[in-house]
């Protein structure tokens, strides 16, 4: 592949992004514009930006290669990424826009009135963060030792430190319009690609047919036929629940209007989501016919970056790549400065007073840390740890979130309680996974897929913790409950 | 840069912008009229702080009481909507198993095959993204029903 493809499509993302940031610094004044974006953000703007952040490596490299990898059952994980925002809708997103938080930890010592579950919840929303950017680090190395030969650890640096200049540099406000630019740019760099290749592959390709015929791409054990029911539910559980808790999407809906425009805005995102994922869908099954080779571990969420160029020789294909690897750095850009800007925001206002000097220091610590971890590990397939990312959250910040916006009952024992059971549990799964399944191999989807399980002890420890905790009542629960639902004049 | 210039120093401008919500009330839980709510800057206490909201998170009624029946109201409407979610969030998954059920039980659906697929991984790729949309809409129209009569009723008090 001619480096120089790679090297001008990103430079050029980059360029763009930096120059929507800092166009966007201009109307950037206050404390308030830093973190919310002074909540003025329009419905279909909020929303393309809640896209453009959401869709990160994960969905633009990992969800094509999983479905080459392992067929029908990867198509679950864009289902699941969608349908999280369905989960939002009915049960979070006016609520919390009403509640006037800015972040989860401030909505839930509001909710609890108690600095412990905020200290909690901070520390939550910090590990997660710094977890789901170290795979779009990952797949920001993957992605520039493909297309640009140089080593890997430069595209992990290269995205670490242009977000924390553009985070620094402006903010949110800045950051609205870099990520609404950029889901558009994310969608138009895999619809254009795929309907070309369709095109192509309809017209036939005569060497790759033969290629093809050799293996069956769509074995029925592959198909949902095949289901893996326990892995199946389990991963739905995390993925519908964990969305709920991740703290750059939740942000989002700080800038919301008003409860309403909230809502509207998550149908908005839902609909963009639904129409961005049968793209990434296409490109796996199109990479079973006609790149079964990369077929592997580690070199299937190159798939999306590959194709192309295989099926179309000539500038057309180096044209499309080039596009495609545009999309890929956007989607590294826009997810990981979202993380930032939450995490910054989190970290500021709790570790360093909440001014704007606080915020930039805090975006610099946002972004070394998962720096390092990327730097220091190998990925094992994106979409499968940022699955992981939100099986952890679906068992901690999750059940607080929705006990605290429905149930009037949780105390801060509770939830405090709750989050440190979910959380061990699903950390111990994830981390000593291995270890646990080599000594007893039955129980390995159990581990490998923990939410169905992890999730449900988690619930189920705060409402007994709170129960047994009656007086730890909040005494403002029903005013601040109120507060949650009733509309907006 | 000119326009960093000529403006009001920043933490004033923070206090003007404080939680515009404020107003956001119905006027029916708030029979004495409070005082003008004081302008809070908007920065976080941080956590050697009380346990206190970094801003005025405080619900309009609280610290006053609910008068009876409004307060019913707000129960009500919060259990109607609560009701609302989990009915659309159940029918949602109901109707995913019995569409997942047809497609790894109907051999036809695997045999059958479009543009060089099989039949049930396109409608497992791209068919459940309507089933979600749909149910958000009606969704939406459904909770603001909800909201419109709990404004009705607070408003013939």
């Amino acid at each position: 592949m001619n480096p120089w493809v790679g090297y001008l499509s990103i430079a050029a993302v980059a360029a763009a992004s930096t120059l929507i940031g800092f166009y966007g610094l201009r109307i950037s004044r206050t404390t308030s514009d830093f973190y919310v974006a002074s909540r003025t953000v329009r419905p279909w703007w909020n929303a393309s930006a809640i896209g453009g952040e959401y869709l990160s490596a994960a969905s633009f490299l990992g969800v094509a290669g999983l479905v080459l990898l392992t067929g029908s059952q990867g198509m679950w994980f864009p289902i699941g990424y969608t349908a999280g925002y369905l989960m939002l809708l009915l049960f979070v997103a006016a609520p919390l826009r009403r509640s006037g938080a800015y972040t989860i930890p401030d909505f839930t010592q509001a909710r609890l009135e108690s600095t412990a579950v905020r200290r909690v919840t901070s520390t939550l929303v910090i590990v997660i963060g710094w977890f789901y950017i170290v795979p779009q680090l990952q797949g920001a190395a993957l992605t520039v030792r493909i297309t640009t030969g140089m080593p890997a650890w430069a595209g992990s640096v290269a995205v670490a430190v242009i977000v924390a200049a553009v985070v620094m540099a402006g903010g949110m406000r800045s950051i609205t319009f870099v990520q609404a630019f950029q889901f558009w740019l994310k969608l138009t760099a895999l619809a254009i690609p795929t309907v070309v290749i369709l095109i192509v592959v309809a017209g036939g390709v005569p060497g790759l047919v033969a290629q093809a015929a050799s293996i069956d791409p769509f074995p029925v054990e592959a198909g949902p036929a095949g289901l893996d029911v326990y892995r199946t539910v389990s991963l739905m559980v995390a993925l519908l629940l964990g969305t709920l808790g991740l703290p750059h999407v939740l942000v989002r809906f700080y800038t919301s209007p008003d409860g309403v425009a909230a809502r509207r805005t998550t149908v908005i995102v839902l609909a963009l989501l639904s129409a961005f994922y049968c793209f990434p869908t296409v490109f796996g099954l199109l990479g079973r016919v006609f790149a079964p080779d990369l077929a592997e571990a580690g070199q299937a969420d190159a798939l999306v970056l590959m194709l192309p160029a295989r099926l179309l020789p000539g500038p057309a294909g180096v044209l499309l790549t080039a596009l495609v690897i545009a999309g890929a750095f956007a989607a590294f850009l826009s997810t990981t400065s979202g993380l930032v800007v939450s995490l910054a925001g989190v970290i500021s206002q709790d570790l360093l007073g909440g001014s704007v000097r606080g915020f930039r220091i805090a975006a610099v610590l946002a972004t070394i840390v998962p720096l390092v971890v990327a730097l220091a590990t190998e990925s094992s397939g994106l979409a499968g740890s940022v699955g992981l990312v939100f099986a952890f959250t679906a068992s901690t910040l999750c059940p607080v979130l929705l006990l605290g916006i429905w149930w009037r009952g949780l105390t801060a024992r509770g939830a405090v309680a709750g989050m440190l059971a979910g959380g061990s549990l699903s950390a111990l799964a994830i981390f000593g996974g291995g270890m646990l399944a080599a000594w007893a191999p039955g129980i390995r989807p159990f581990l490998e897929q923990p939410a169905a399980w992890t999730v449900p002890v988690a619930v189920a420890v705060i409402i007994v913790v709170s129960r047994t905790d009656r007086r730890g009542t909040p005494r403002g629960a029903d005013a601040f409950l109120a507060r949650l639902h009733t509309p907006e004049l | 840069m000119t326009d960093e210039q000529g403006r009001p120093g920043r933490t004033d401008e923070t206090a003007q912008t404080a939680p515009p919500d404020e107003t956001a009330q119905p006027p029916e839980l708030d029979r004495t009229p409070p005082a003008r709510p004081e302008r809070v800057r908007v920065t976080a206490a941080g956590l050697g702080a009380p346990a206190r909201p970094a801003f005025d998170l405080r619900s309009p009624v609280a610290g006053e009481r609910a008068t009876e029946p409004a307060a019913v109201y707000v129960r009500s409407l919060i259990r109607s909507q609560l009701r609302l979610g989990i009915v659309a969030a159940v029918g949602f998954v109901v109707a995913t198993v019995a569409f997942v059920l047809v497609l790894a039980l109907v051999p036809d659906l695997s045999a059958a095959v479009v543009f060089g697929v099989p039949a049930s991984w396109l409608l497992l790729g791209f068919g459940l993204y309507p089933l979600a949309l749909t149910v958000a809409v009606l969704y939406v129209r459904a909770a603001a029903r909800n909201e419109a009569r709990y404004r009705a009723l607070t408003v013939d008090e």
